[in-house]
């Protein structure tokens, strides 16, 4: 539409007017007539479409609502049209087909019974004052009553491209009010005669200094009083972007060294900071993913947490650590950066592990249980047999470790909590304690109960979520008996199907959806679609330690690149290179920063080179995927 | 009349004729037998006889009072229009500009005459082919005319009958004049002639023609600008002497009669040049009983002593100590608040709304309390001091109250200047007035007939002034049932209304995009301002008197300097409607608010005193100052659009805004 269109544009159409006129009864309105009526109805309502604006703006609104249209009318002397009242927009609904096009006003007959017998609607909020300082003595402090100093979209740009924060220069950012650092003008008329010397400086004023020293030490100080309060600043309040990387800092740093010295509580506190940040609406925390994945990942699945694993309970840190990380991937997923795909196949790899301590074996299902039923129904479920016999190993096992053996418990119960509502909408009614025996090993007979008894409880929210899932697009789970690497029919061309490896017990033919795949895959709490490609073969030898603590496992390099150390990455690489067992470091790049890392994957291969064998076969197209490199 | 071909004496006699005929019908049909004679006997019409068909004069009276009758072939539109056209861009570059001028105009009247006889066709295609060449300014204007394709829509148009009844005003150098006069005579084109000998008015003056920029700044309004005959008046813009006041706070103090309750006046103030004059010698105030004002009761004197003192304490703001702002947000209210106002000792907030109640906070510790019953008053002892304080009863005592009266949604309110009163205009042409003592509606004036937009009280009391839809503004007493003026002349809605500090005028800002000034006194209008380009929502004096603040729907500032009626600064920056201004007690700073949710600070200084060292004159107009370096600050508030801005006696801001959700 030009310009000119919309400047002198709009009138009724003819057909308008003569449905109007059908509708009134006047059965054949001639074309002159209805051009003469269409022509003059247009016109008069545009007189009362502007003096309704000026009702609009005198109620100093952007938008306008049928009691202006009712007032203009008013102002002419013509009756207003009663009981056309609506707070917010009348959506306008469209229609085509015939070769007409319609816009129209959807009026559903409503039965008076039925408005009378519904409760009545909530009352609205009454209006009501708050004060708060908009400035103070010139300067905007950084509130939550007040827009954050520098806005997400802006913090994002900054991200990416540096320049344009130089290229601001000091008297916007004087004018970009409220920056607590520049609350005197002369001190910015300095910096403008010095030369800049770096793209951003992370110059903190002496407030911001103390605030972040005073965050700290609630955060991980005995005082809970204090801690929640630090959380709830950090959570809310708008202005902490300039401190952002450095709390993230402070968290992995937290992380790493709680980690060696088994200080749950600590952990456990680093992590309600993430929590806290995670929440915070004005932060663009993109930047700093490099950091806390790694932190958020070690707290589910090190292998030990706590000075005592027998008594403490770490089990508590691994599930809100967890759902931390669900909470991540549902954030900050991208087609780029894949956060989800990663941290699913840490997940699942370390799963597959057979030499995995139960500790961190329970932490690896509990991530990929958090990320939704899907992945559960493609990582856990054929695993459940090999968990059952560590189970069964470690419980009934000659050698008993009680820390095994509480362990064992934790994960048994998770799998049934886990697994029931979906093999209740995967497997048909009749259940049978032999079948489950023989798909489940160990775990088979707690399954079953569990699932008869989630079968009593008919209207079960997490079995509804599951009902939506396509059961038809993926097949029940296969018999582990099936050794056959071969694809499986694929309903979608997009689908990346897997070979398993040569190992009998996975070897299952796993399809998922492609990334944007149209298969309708549905997590109970992330509804984003996602691609999980990871079989890797699994030999006795190779040991998994997704772990970024340095642990004694001799087989595990477990390092993690920050991005201040790209050189130290190298120099791993090549060291382990070199040595006997070969370890195949996986550098995972954040799309937004090419030197920072995101997840660092150490996997041991015996006998194989730098690099991971892994062929995936889609039905149409092969694909190969280096070990670095994701899609 | 106006025939396109030369007329001959003898068509010209005929419309002579013609034109009495008319106005001897017209006076028939309004009965005035004796003029209709005397008409008669004078013009030696004799043969206006009762046989002629009153249908027949009836379309005779509507020929001669249509401006637009014209036998001309529509087809010449196009042509004369492009010659024009044609002959602006040729001109030399210095008459360029202000030839330019008359194109918008004579497009818009060739336009209505085309409608007018019903050559719709052209019409449209005349709008189409040169509708967009016109300045950006008009644009909306012409889209509303666009509108108007047929002779009945002319009919009862406000925009019409406005180009219609009055004449579009452009003021033009001598120099410019000539060649335009030079022009039409050699090309004798008989349609862009006749429109502008009929519609256009030139406000001829001496000296060198305007640029662009000049010109642009001062364009805009529906018709024309303002000439020069409508600024000649004198106004006394300086402040009136207030009463001396016994009490003396402070011992440096001496000079304390300030400025009364409304604006005080600081001795920190006299340190600038600009506001060094004392009121007292002040040669631009008017005399103190040029307008009569009610007497200082008790109460109100202590009221001023109150504020003289918290004036002392008063933080005098400049670009390096600026003021804090307190921001009083209005949560659950999108949508459903209209209007706010602080009552002038920052103690009150009264808020608007579109479901016709008023809401009054207290903003202060003090509750807000009613009267006591008539019996119990009866037992007070009333020569007691603290009699206005035993008179309220403590038990209802709230922090919110409630009025309910009006019928529809109120547009503004005000508080009488020793909040005891409050006044409120409404979307049912009514306007109130309110006790804050017992709480109820006190009266209610009946005078609009149509919507009323802003009411405001002046400084002193007594009086108000009202603007509304019915383009009138209008000076009301508050014991007078029916207005005591009516300030009509503007072409569109009145849309805000301003009293001058010291109670001689009122400002009006209009959807004609003009501002004028009032004498309550004459009920002339004594300055007409244009160069807003859109809806003026909200005006405010300057401190000292001599300058007006205006703004509006073209998201910009604009100040007029009093003594000429010229436009002085324009300040742009906000990127939505504003509606609402306020300068600071010191006379410092100047404040906007705007609906795209920010508050700008502007240096206002500055800007008073580089405009003090110009030479300005009545025939001079001085630069327009446009630079944005006089914005101090601004700040962003979380999707709050500005509703009220009010300075405390202290200096602090008190902003309020309707939260908007997220």
């Amino acid at each position: 539409m030009t310009e000119a269109d919309m400047l002198y544009g709009t009138s009724l159409s003819l057909e308008s007017i003569k449905v109007i006129a059908e509708s009134v009864g006047v059965g054949n309105l001639p074309d002159e007539a209805a051009k003469q009526l269409a022509d003059d109805v247009s016109y008069r309502l545009k007189q009362i479409v502007q003096d309704a604006a000026k009702f609009m703006h005198h109620a100093k609104r952007m938008k306008l609502s049928t009691s202006d249209i009712d007032h203009a009318l008013k102002v002419k002397n013509i009756e207003p049209l009663y009981g056309f009242s609506a707070h917010d927009n009348i959506p306008f609904r469209f229609a085509s087909g015939g070769g007409r096009e319609l816009h129209f006003i959807e009026e559903k007959e409503l039965d008076l019974n039925d408005l009378i017998n519904t409760p009545l609607p909530k009352l609205p909020l009454d209006v009501s004052l708050r004060a708060h300082w908009l400035c103070i003595d010139g300067v905007q402090p950084t509130i939550p009553e007040n827009p954050p100093p520098v806005s997400k979209e802006q913090q994002k740009l900054e991200s990416i491209d540096p320049v344009t924060k130089l290229n601001k220069t000091a008297k916007e950012k004087g004018e970009a009010a409220g920056k607590p650092t520049t609350g005197k003008m002369h001190k910015l008329r300095n910096v403008e005669t010095v030369h800049v010397k770096q793209l951003a400086t992370h110059e903190l004023s002496v407030e911001q200094q103390l605030y972040y020293k005073e965050i700290t030490e609630a955060c991980v100080g005995s005082d809970e009083a204090r801690r929640a309060e630090a959380l709830q600043s950090l959570a809310s309040d708008p202005g902490l972007h300039e401190m952002l990387p450095r709390m993230c800092t402070f968290i992995a740093e937290g992380v790493k060294v709680n980690v060696v010295q088994n200080n749950l509580a600590l952990l456990i506190y680093l992590m309600r900071m993430v929590k806290a940040l995670l929440d915070n609406q004005s932060l663009y925390l993109e930047k700093y993913l490099h950091e806390l994945i790694p932190s958020v990942a070690t707290c589910i699945v090190s292998k030990q947490l706590c000075m005592r694993p027998e008594l403490d309970n770490h089990w508590a840190l691994r599930d809100f650590a967890s759902r931390l990380m669900a909470q991540i991937c549902k954030n900050f997923n991208t087609s780029t950066n894949n956060v989800q795909t990663r941290v699913t196949r840490m997940f699942s790899q370390a799963l597959r592990d057979e030499k995995m301590q139960l500790a961190s074996l329970y932490g690896a299902i509990e991530g990929l249980s958090e990320l939704g039923t899907e992945v559960v129904k493609v990582f856990i479920l054929p695993r459940v047999k090999h968990v059952a016999d560590r189970i069964e190993n470690a419980t009934e096992g000659p050698i008993l470790s009680n820390i095994d053996k509480i362990a064992a418990g934790h994960i048994k119960h998770l799998l049934v909590k886990v697994l029931s509502p979906l093999l209740k909408t995967l497997r048909q009614p009749p259940d049978y304690v032999e079948e489950y025996r023989n798909e489940f090993g160990y775990l088979g007979p707690a399954l079953h109960t569990a699932v008869l008894k989630a079968r009593a409880q008919p209207a079960n929210p997490a079995a509804s979520a599951v009902g939506t899932t396509n059961a038809t697009a993926t097949a029940t789970p296969a018999p582990p008996t099936i050794a056959a690497p071969t694809p499986r029919g694929l309903p979608s061309q997009t689908g990346i199907v897997q070979t398993g490896s040569s190992q009998p017990g996975s070897g299952r033919t796993i399809m998922m959806g492609g990334a944007g795949a149209p298969r309708p895959v549905v997590g109970s709490s992330n509804a984003s679609k996602y691609v999980i490609v990871t079989s890797r073969p699994t030999t006795p030898s190779q040991a998994l330690q997704p772990s970024p603590v340095p642990t004694s496992n001799s087989s595990t390099v477990v390092k993690f690149v920050t991005a201040s150390q790209p050189v130290a990455t190298q120099k791993i690489v090549q060291a382990t290179a070199s040595n006997q067992q070969m370890t195949k470091l996986v550098v995972v790049c954040m799309a937004n920063s090419g030197s920072s890392t995101c997840t660092t994957q150490a996997v041991t291969n015996a006998g194989s080179n730098l690099g991971v064998k892994s062929v995936f076969v889609t039905q149409q197209q092969v694909k190969i995927e280096s070990g670095t490199e994701e899609q | 009349m106006q025939s396109s071909v030369p007329e001959t004496a003898g068509n010209k006699h005929a419309s002579d004729r013609n034109t009495l005929l008319a106005i001897a019908q017209i006076l028939r049909k309004y009965n005035l037998k004796n003029t209709e004679e005397l008409l008669k006997r004078e013009a030696n019409l004799t043969d206006v006889g009762s046989t002629e068909d009153t249908s027949q004069t009836d379309s005779e009276v509507s020929s001669v009072l249509s401006a637009y009758k014209s036998e001309g072939d529509p087809e010449v539109y196009v042509g004369a229009y492009t010659e024009l056209k044609r002959f602006v861009e040729g001109a030399l570059d210095i008459y360029k500009h202000e030839l330019g001028m008359i194109l918008y105009p004579v497009f818009v009247h060739m336009y209505l005459e085309l409608v007018y006889n019903g050559h719709e066709e052209q019409a449209i295609q005349l709008m189409e082919r040169f509708g967009p060449d016109q300045e950006e300014y008009y644009q909306a204007d012409l889209k509303r005319l666009s509108h108007v394709t047929k002779k009945d829509h002319m009919k009862g148009n406000e925009l019409t009958d406005t180009f219609k009844s009055s004449e579009f005003i452009i003021r033009m150098s001598r120099d410019t004049l000539s060649i335009l006069k030079r022009h039409l005579q050699e090309k004798k084109h008989s349609v862009v002639l006749n429109i502008i000998q009929e519609h256009l008015y030139f406000d001829m003056y001496e000296g060198v023609a305007r640029n662009k920029q000049q010109i642009e700044a001062t364009a805009g309004a529906v018709v024309g600008e303002a000439t020069r005959q409508d600024n000649k008046a004198k106004v006394y813009y300086g402040l009136l002497k207030e009463p001396d006041i016994q009490y003396l706070p402070v011992e440096e103090e001496e000079d304390g009669e300030g400025d009364g309750t409304d604006k005080p006046k600081k001795k920190k103030a006299k340190k600038d040049p600009l506001f060094s004059k004392k009121t007292k010698s002040d040669p631009n105030a008017p005399p103190i009983d040029r307008i009569p004002l009610p007497d200082l009761k008790d109460a109100d004197k202590l009221e001023k002593v109150k504020a003289l003192r918290e004036a002392s304490k008063r933080m005098t703001l400049s670009p390096d100590t600026l003021p804090s702002v307190c921001f009083y947000t209005l949560l659950n209210s999108a949508g459903v608040v209209t209007s706010a106002e602080v009552s002038e000792d920052s103690s009150l907030l009264a808020v608007g709304f579109t479901d016709s109640i008023i809401k009054i906070w207290t903003l202060v510790p003090q509750k807000l309390r009613a009267m006591k019953s008539a019996e119990q008053l009866q037992d007070i002892d009333r020569e007691a001091d603290d009699v206005l304080v035993r008179m309220m009863d403590d038990r209802s005592a709230e922090t919110c109250r409630t009025l309910h009266g009006h019928n529809g949604p109120v547009y503004r309110v005000a508080f009488s200047p020793d909040r005891t009163l409050l006044l409120s205009c409404s979307e049912d042409t009514t306007v109130r007035l309110w006790s804050l003592q017992t709480w109820t509606c006190l009266v209610c004036y009946k005078g609009h007939i149509f919507p009323v937009w802003d009411v405001r009280f002046a400084p002193h009391g007594y009086y108000f002034a009202t603007a509304g839809h019915d383009k009138t503004a209008r000076l009301w007493a508050t014991d007078q049932h029916q207005p005591l003026r009516i300030f009509a002349g503007h072409f569109s809605d009145v849309d805000c209304v301003q009293f001058h500090p010291n109670n001689n005028y009122v400002a009006t800002g209009s959807s004609d995009r003009t501002v004028r000034l009032w004498d309550c006194v004459t009920g002339n209008h004594v300055r007409l301002m244009t160069g807003h380009k859109a809806p003026i929502y909200s005006l405010c004096f300057s401190v000292e008197g001599r300058f007006l603040a205006s703004a509006g729907a073209d998201s910009r500032v604009l100040l007029w300097d009093l003594a000429h009626g010229h436009l002085v600064a324009e300040l742009t920056g906000h990127k939505g409607p504003i509606h609402c201004l306020a300068f600071s007690r010191d006379g410092h700073i100047l404040t906007s608010g705007s609906q795209d949710c920010s508050v700008k600070l502007w240096d206002f200084s500055r800007l008073a005193e580089e405009m003090v060292l110009e030479d300005v004159n009545i025939s001079h107009n001085p630069d327009i100052k446009k630079s944005d370096s006089y914005l101090l600050r601004s700040y962003g508030t979380k999707n709050s659009a500005l509703l009220h801005l009010h300075f405390t006696r202290r200096n602090v801001l008190l902003a309020v805004g309707i939260y908007e959700g997220s």
